[in-house]
């Protein structure tokens, strides 16, 4: 194939581990990264919950070191900054280089049969952009007045210099368009790779369930980043140019630009981004059913469509997060209808999973507990989610911790399960080594009791009306009987964050262990499977032929032929499998 | 002493009457604490239809994640490593059928229940704006936001906005039992969102702009005034307090303050006239 040559390896060190073209090594720099941002976001988290437990109190142990200046409590202006800097960086520094940006660079080419991605060097730009914009946000926390506290979401005028006035706020939006061009130069790469680079055989209705997350996803970022793109730059150059796009009121000159306008230009892009994070989580968790089920995924064309049907939906239903703004009655019914109407393809889709697990031969390894808690916690999120698309219960809930623990149980909690749930599941293939089956059990038992009485605790409380975002919400008479339901929920929140440091032992003690890891630990027929962990530079030494689809578990004619329950996408059965029940069994050698 | 005048006032004598004649009206009923952990108490004619709908929606998340949940575990606990994976690509006809249909048919009850409730709701109720403005007992007021605060003018006995009469009131807004509210909602710096949890309704309040929002009480008492909409840093002050009093009470409230505030009106005093013409 001309088309992909085999590259000799690169010798040097920088070549080969630091400015790397290897798709599996970019994946693990993107996993690092996030893994190490995922701490930072999870540790300021921690921030938060101590603040709603105990409201002004001295923060323990860190609270010295990090609120000098005011002896050890989190004042209001620095409450505003570590909620919104937990929100950006759990989103645009965790979940995202660990679900796309590790996940998908280690995945698709692997799973396609390809030797790398179509733009190797576009892949490691994208890396090394996301590097600047990580710079950025650290640098952040340490000029005056600190880092960002417009909230995550960035609405003008509160971002601007009116409400923002520091430079920390100047250097997270120059972050997020940052990092939005590195998930554009990824999400091309992703795009084309799928397109242009699926191994002979390999037909869309033959791609991993896992691969076909990615790839929506990567449409969808190649689609609405550049939105987010648009908006943080518009904002830029009014807090840095005094340009007005986006101030209006008292600090207007000549009328001033439109602040409704940046909510249409951030959700316009807001709303894809959820289903940007949640899409490769329910890839893998429809490719984990089945394998860890030993059944073939439930109508995989079903699954598809809904998970294409969701892709375009994602893309007219943003206005929903903004039905409080004053917009156009009918402009409001029209998304509200649009935003239920998702309901039926994530239903479909949900049953799929379930059917898939049902009647199956389930094996309850940590990948797959971790995959039933997704399914588990994004039943909890997905149901609670339609509330909220209603205009008139979403007039009562709309800014409340309803929907802090909505999105929470949903992009949150799901993508973070999802992740743990592939980092159990390619860690073999990544670094040759397996993770602690036991310590990973642990870690989900753990995970999945505290995250969901942490997030129910907030979806009780929002019930009950405790607005979102407030730095100590017993000013509100209304609300002060939460108190100690708002204490427990922080406990469940420290227990949650302290059950973490499992995981992270776990990598730790096996990611530098002695190599262990077989070829095919899972049993699995996907074509990263049939070669070597870790895999060679260039993946594959000949590029496979693809005979089937990735969930051929359970096959009679395969048991009889090759005394086993899977087979490989590429593996070509000794007999034809219409003959197998009448041939002899042969090479009857588990392997 | 929550209630003052915006601006500067020269005329101290009737503000202090001003104030003992509100702290007077006020002392019926602080914003009283909620009991349960449930929603909080409902004093809207229209709250009612959000408390059901959330409330049968509650139920229907109830049985499909319990169904969900029971499904995973008896999945997980028989058929496990010893049940025999059955080969099937549940791609059949028939099992297409079921599985569209069973999503047809949850979405067609849940999501159908939602909407065409949510749309009654809106038409009749929250967004039903033109019902409201044709009531000739309809009291209106302006809401102009601001970090951290609400300033509130009432029309006062003339029933127009920027005469000597309006009532400005500051973080308290004065509202009688029976009668449609409708507020209009400007901001002079950032987004906020001026959210009654107790009438079950918000809406945002944006700079260069004005918006509305509409709701009826139905019992009297004092509830607070939410800012829902993050605006900084004094965000989570920015309370204010909803006074709802009987008609009677009301009528006596609004002449009274109406009339002292005529008198404490300071032509020079421009600060203190940021109304806008009600039908702009």
């Amino acid at each position: 194939m001309d088309l992909q040559p085999i590259h000799p390896a690169p010798k040097s060190f920088l070549r080969r581990y630091i400015f790397s073209t290897d798709h599996k090594v970019i994946a693990k720099q993107f996993l690092w990264s996030g893994l190490l941002f995922l701490l930072f976001g999870g540790f300021l988290s921690m921030l938060i919950r101590w603040q709603w437990a105990f409201p002004g109190e001295r923060v323990p142990v860190v609270g010295q070191a990090l609120f000098a200046k005011s002896d050890g409590i989190i004042t209001p202006a620095s409450y505003n900054a570590v909620f919104t800097m937990h929100g950006l960086i759990m989103i645009f520094f965790a979940i995202t280089p660990i679900l796309i940006g590790a996940l998908g660079n280690f995945t698709i080419p692997l799973m396609i049969g390809a030797r790398d991605m179509a733009f190797p060097r576009l892949n490691m730009a994208s890396f090394w952009t996301f590097v600047v914009s990580m710079t950025f946000i650290v640098l952040s926390f340490f000029v005056q007045l600190g880092s960002a506290a417009a909230g995550w979401t960035t609405y003008p005028p509160l971002s601007t210099k009116i409400g923002t006035p520091g430079l920390g706020q100047t250097f997270v939006v120059v972050a997020i368009f940052l990092t939005g061009a590195a998930t554009i130069m990824g999400a091309v790469n992703y795009v084309t790779t799928v397109i242009r680079f699926r191994a002979p055989g390999m037909t869309y209705m033959r791609m991993p369930l896992t691969v076909w997350g990615l790839w929506l996803t990567s449409i969808l970022n190649v689609l609405f980043v550049p939105v987010l793109g648009a908006a943080a730059l518009l904002l830029f150059l009014d807090r840095v140019f005094g340009t007005q796009f986006f101030i209006s009121g008292a600090a207007a000159v000549r009328g001033g630009g439109d602040p409704i306008l940046f909510q249409h230009l951030f959700w316009i892009f807001g709303h894809p981004e959820v289903y940007i994070l949640i899409l490769p989580a329910w890839g893998v968790v429809a490719d984990f059913v089945s394998f860890f089920s030993r059944k073939p995924a439930y109508w995989y064309k079903g699954s598809v469509i809904a998970m294409t049907a969701i892709t375009v939906l994602s893309a007219i239903v943003y206005g929903h997060h903004m039905f409080t703004t004053g917009m156009n009655p009918m402009l409001g019914k029209a998304f509200m209808i649009l935003t239920l109407i998702i309901s039926a393809p994530a239903e479909l889709l949900f049953l799929n999973w379930l059917h898939t697990i049902w009647k199956g031969s389930v094996r309850l390894t940590a990948t797959m507990l971790f995959t039933l808690g997704v399914i588990f916690v994004f039943a909890l999120g997905g149901l609670t989610g339609i509330y909220l698309a209603t205009i008139s219960t979403d007039l009562y809930l709309h800014d409340t911790m309803f929907v802090v623990g909505h999105f929470h149980l949903t992009m949150a909690a799901a993508s973070f399960l999802a992740s743990i749930a592939s980092i159990h599941f390619w860690f073999p293939k990544m670094f040759g080594r397996k993770l602690s089956e036991t310590l990973g059990k642990a870690h989900f038992w753990t995970s999945l009791v505290f995250i969901t009485l942490v997030f129910v605790g907030q979806l009780a409380v929002g019930y009950a009306g405790q607005p979102r975002r407030m730095w100590d919400p017993n000013q509100y008479t209304f609300v002060q009987h939460l108190a100690p339901l708002n204490r427990w929920t922080s406990y469940f929140g420290f227990a949650l964050g302290l059950s973490q440091l499992i995981f992270v032992y776990n990598f730790f003690r096996n990611v530098f262990g002695p190599a262990n890891a077989e070829p095919n630990p899972w049993g699995v027929g996907t074509l990263e499977w049939t070669i070597s962990s870790p895999p060679p530079p260039h993946n594959f030494d000949v590029i496979p032929t693809v005979v089937r689809g990735p969930h051929e578990f359970a096959n009679p004619d395969v048991q009889v032929l090759l005394g086993r329950d899977w087979v490989a996408q590429n593996e070509v059965l000794p007999v034809d499998p219409p003959n197998a029940a009448a041939a002899p069994a042969r090479g009857v050698t588990q392997s | 002493m929550r209630t003052s005048f915006k601006g500067r006032h020269r005329c101290l004598a009737a503000l202090g009457l001003l104030c003992s004649l509100l702290a007077t009206s006020a002392a019926t009923a602080a914003p009283q604490p909620e009991t349960s952990w449930g929603l909080p108490r409902n004093v809207s004619l229209h709250g009612g239809r959000t408390d059901w709908l959330i409330n049968v929606t509650t139920i229907f998340v109830v049985i499909m994640f319990g169904v969900t949940v029971i499904w995973l575990l008896w999945s997980a606990l028989f058929h496990g490593r010893k049940h025999k994976a059955h080969y099937d690509h549940g791609s059949a006809g028939k099992q297409i059928i079921k599985a569209v249909l069973l999503s047809v048919v949850i979405f067609a009850v849940v999501d159908g229940n939602l909407f065409f409730s949510g749309m009654a709701d809106l038409n009749d109720a929250f967004w039903a704006f033109d019902k409201a403005d044709a009531a000739p007992n309809a009291v209106r007021a302006q809401v102009n936001a601001h970090q951290w605060a609400w300033d509130i003018r009432h029309p006062g006995a003339d029933h127009k906005f920027n005469t000597p009469d309006d009532i400005v009131t500051f973080n308290e807004l004065h509202i009688p039992t029976g009668a449609p509210v409708i507020l209009q909602l400007g901001s002079t710096d950032v987004i906020h969102s001026f959210s009654l949890p107790n009438f079950r309704t918000k809406q945002d309040a944006i700079p260069g702009n004005i918006t509305r929002l509409w709701f009826q009480a139905t019992a009297t008492g004092e509830f607070e005034i939410v800012c829902a909409q993050h605006c900084g840093v004094n965000h989570y002050k920015m309370r204010g307090v909803l006074v709802v009093q009987s008609p009677a009470d009301y009528q006596a409230w609004m002449e009274e303050a109406s009339k002292l505030a005529s008198r404490a009106y300071d032509p020079e005093d421009k600060t203190a006239h940021w109304g806008w013409d009600w039908n702009r």
